[in-house]
């Protein structure tokens, strides 16, 4: 399974008094290697309020190894799973890039509704056509982490 | 309502959301599936749907049948029940 990679730099409103990251600015990581991934597909938020869907994320969970620290390279790896349900799950690596240590990991859901509320219970035939491509593309081998 | 079908439904409700310290006799036949009653989740709901599927050939698109098939494990016998008639007849058709 592919992990598609982006980078950021660790910011001075992202540590906390200790001179590490607080532990929040990892969710705002999360969404950063989402939409980087989504972008590739066309599939970003506003995509799915075109084909008349939103995705609002349900579970949400994040695991800290290591701290980063203040204007570390980071590496943000999001890969998502092949539905088994009417629901996406993605999940989510967080590395340093000068030794690829992994310092988080996390995995967070988001389940199908439509634009008046009715939540997916099947994911529907023209999204399942969309999402195809993405999966296509995970589905290659990752490059060693 | 058959009680073997509302029994069986129970069981399969156990066992695809992994309720370990839920048994059969724990859920009323007419008690809430979510929020109050049994506590289930959205996530519950699609788990729920992809088994009902596999096991009864039965499909709910959306939340909209789901809140009246999911209100109890009544209705959702009830439901099971209906579909696989309309399904029976359909094959008998073919």
């Amino acid at each position: 399974m592919r992990f598609d990679e982006t980078e950021l730099r660790v910011r001075f409103n992202e540590v906390d008094s200790w001179g590490i990251v607080w532990h929040g600015h990892y969710i705002s990581w999360f969404e950063v290697g989402r939409m980087a991934l989504l972008g590739k597909f066309h599939l970003l938020p506003k995509d799915f309020t075109q084909m008349g869907y939103i995705a609002p994320v349900v579970d949400l969970k994040c695991v800290f190894k290591e701290p980063a620290r203040l204007d570390e390279e980071i590496l943000i790896r999001t890969t998502v799973l092949e539905p088994t349900k009417a629901a996406l799950t993605f999940r989510f690596e967080v590395l340093r890039k000068s030794d690829r240590k992994l310092l988080a990991s996390g995995e967070e859901t988001q389940v199908l509704l439509t634009l008046d509320g009715r939540m997916l219970y099947i994911i529907p035939q023209n999204l399942r056509e969309r999402l195809q491509p993405l999966f296509d593309y995970l589905e290659e081998p990752d490059s060693p982490a | 309502m058959s009680a073997a079908l509302v029994l069986e439904l129970k069981k399969l409700i156990i066992e695809t959301l992994k309720l370990e310290e839920v048994t059969p006799e724990d859920i009323e036949d007419e008690g809430q599936l979510f929020g109050d009653g049994l506590g289930l989740d959205s996530i519950d709901a699609l788990e729920l749907v992809v088994a009902l599927e596999k096991t009864y050939g039965v499909s709910i698109p959306d939340s909209e049948v789901g809140e009246r098939v999911f209100r109890s494990v009544n209705t959702l016998a009830q439901f099971v029940k209906e579909q696989s008639a309309i399904s029976n007849q359909q094959s008998a058709k073919e």
